[in-house]
């Protein structure tokens, strides 16, 4: 399986078209960080809802950039079940590689500051907090993207409309007040939480609801898989 | 492996493309599936393969080791025929070595060691299937499908995919092949599986079908002795007639490596990739699917049996069973 996660690493890679979602994630960030600095948990919260819709185009793009016939000599070759892990873990390691840029970035730029009032956060708990709220995203971003992806939907048009309603819904969904927060994964809430006083409870929640969340996404993946091979 | 009252369609509510077929393939076994355009020839092959999960029913029994040509190999990738096999043959399971090994082997015997350097979009369709084949063969199957291997391939090519199936089929793997061009003929043995309607029927073999024609050009003096021969082990001499003239060699420059000789390398001692029949001095033996000799010309010669009249060469056209294995 490591070799098919690899074989499609490179594929992503070469292709280039790795880049359009690197280039709109990149632009993201830097309107996000342009307009000040901030605590680094702050900071990293927001810029983990923004990276949603992007790490499940990435992972949509990576899907899709292998032809049909070769994902499906995969399956001959490695397996059914080996060949759908493989593509998941292939995007997760493009989304942790895209994720590690998005921490990186803000101390590039100076979009973030160390504690400057009594009762700040130290710049290790921030940062900490703000890969936790990435990692929230991630695997909630390869569900999507799977579910977006030409494998799972057939068509283009199908694609980019649940890669749109996904992400959309991620926000509306998510915001404060929402009377059905539970249908989309936790980024909007994770934001809120780590720009307040984060609890271990209200953690462990938003933890075990992001996987749940992703979890649901991806049997509905493989369920999708079964007919579409 | 069985196919046992496998369904199958695309969509809900979507017509049936398969409808309770029930078929098996044992070891050491070809099958030839035959249908018309849309009848659902490689959605049989896919079932088969594992690439397509019935919607009801099962394949049972299926070889761990599965190699599947598909009818157009993918080759909208970037990777070099090198890298893209290195690749395929670990996530076959080999390991470094062994994949070197393996690519280095089957780009070498189907004619590829000129393109290992070379992306998959720039190759001709013809070599992309050779690489689709090679893939395959990676790792030696247990069941190879081959969904119209023959095509895009040309003339001296078309002769590695029978010698690709009797490498498997030697091995104890089964192989299931489809075809609507007529290569098939190259398979004498094979048993036939024809698709339509949604079911799949086996034809009966016939007297026929067990039997193969198989042209050989020998020097005019031997012709006699030769016919004789052919007759003490069993064969039936159908005609004798005057050989061709010799045609010019095909003029290949460096930069036509597809007709590498690869069949010698493919355990065929006497086979040679690039000669049409009739050419004296080389032994190359045509499958005659609808009767002997049906795109020969009239022979001029004597009877089957008779004296031949002084030539350079003679063509000797001889029927025999598969276990001849004169079919190619």
């Amino acid at each position: 399986m490591i070799a098919l996660v690899r074989l499609r690493l490179a594929g992503f890679l070469r292709t280039g078209r790795a880049l359009a979602p690197v280039l709109a994630g990149l632009v993201a960030l830097g309107v996000l960080y342009g307009g000040g600095r901030a605590q680094p948990a702050e900071a990293y919260g927001v810029s983990a809802a923004v990276l949603f819709p992007v790490l499940a185009w990435q992972t949509k793009v990576l899907l899709d950039v292998e032809p049909d016939g070769q994902r499906r000599l995969a399956r001959v070759v490695a397996g059914v079940r080996a060949e759908e892990v493989a593509g998941l873990l292939a995007a997760g390691v493009a989304a942790l590689g895209t994720v590690a840029v998005a921490l990186v970035f803000p101390w590039l730029v100076g979009g973030v500051t160390g504690p400057v009032e009594p009762g700040d956060r130290p710049v290790v708990i921030g940062v900490a907090l703000g890969a936790w709220a990435h990692l929230l995203v991630v695997p909630a971003a390869v569900a999507l993207g799977a579910l977006a992806s030409r494998a799972s939907t057939g068509s283009a048009g199908y694609g980019v409309a649940v890669l749109a309603l996904g992400g959309v819904g991620a926000v509306v969904l998510g915001l404060s007040g929402s009377v059905v927060p539970w249908l989309a994964p936790p980024v909007m809430a994770t934001a809120r939480a780590v720009a307040g006083d984060l609890t271990l409870p209200t953690g462990a929640l938003l933890t075990g609801w992001a996987a749940a969340w992703s979890a649901v996404a991806l049997v509905g993946y493989s369920w999708r898989r079964r007919s579409r091979p | 492996m069985r196919l046992e009252n496998v369904w199958l369609r695309y969509r809900r509510r979507g017509p049936w493309v398969l409808r309770g077929t029930q078929a098996r393939i044992g070891p050491g076994e070809v099958v030839v599936v035959l249908g018309r355009n849309g009848a659902g020839k490689s959605t049989l092959l896919q079932v088969a393969a594992g690439v397509l999960r019935p919607v009801r029913g099962r394949v049972a029994e299926r070889p761990g080791r599965v190699g599947w040509v598909p009818e157009r190999f993918p080759a909208d990738q970037p990777f070099t025929v090198q890298r893209y096999l290195t690749a395929m043959a670990r996530v076959a399971g080999l390991d470094a070595p062994a994949a070197g090994r393996a690519v280095a082997d089957w780009t070498s015997r189907l004619g590829l060691s000129a393109f290992r350097a070379v992306r998959l979009p720039e190759l001709s369709k013809g070599t992309a299937q050779k690489v689709g084949l090679a893939q395959a063969m990676l790792r030696p199957p247990g069941l190879l499908v081959l969904d119209e291997p023959w095509e895009g391939l040309d003339a001296g090519a078309r002769e590695l995919v029978p010698a690709v199936i009797d490498e498997v089929l030697a091995t104890g793997g089964s192989v299931l092949v489809s075809d609507h061009r007529g290569e098939t003929v190259r398979l004498p043995g094979a048993r036939h599986w024809t698709v339509a309607d949604g079911t799949v029927t086996e034809e009966a073999p016939s007297a026929a079908a067990a039997m193969a024609v198989v042209e050989v050009a020998v020097p005019a003096a031997r012709v006699a002795g030769a016919v004789a021969r052919l007759r003490a082990e069993g064969h039936h001499v159908l005609r004798v007639r005057p050989g061709d003239p010799p045609a010019e060699p095909a003029s290949t420059g460096p930069g036509q490596p597809d007709t590498d000789p690869a069949l010698p390398g493919l355990g065929q001692p006497g086979a040679d990739p690039a000669p049409g029949p009739g050419q004296p001095g080389t032994n190359p033996v045509v499958p005659g699917p609808g009767g002997p000799l049906g795109s020969a010309p009239a022979s001029s010669g004597p009877a089957p049996g008779g004296a031949p009249e002084p030539a350079p060469a003679a063509g000797v056209a001889a029927e025999g069973g598969p276990a001849t294995g004169a079919s190619r």
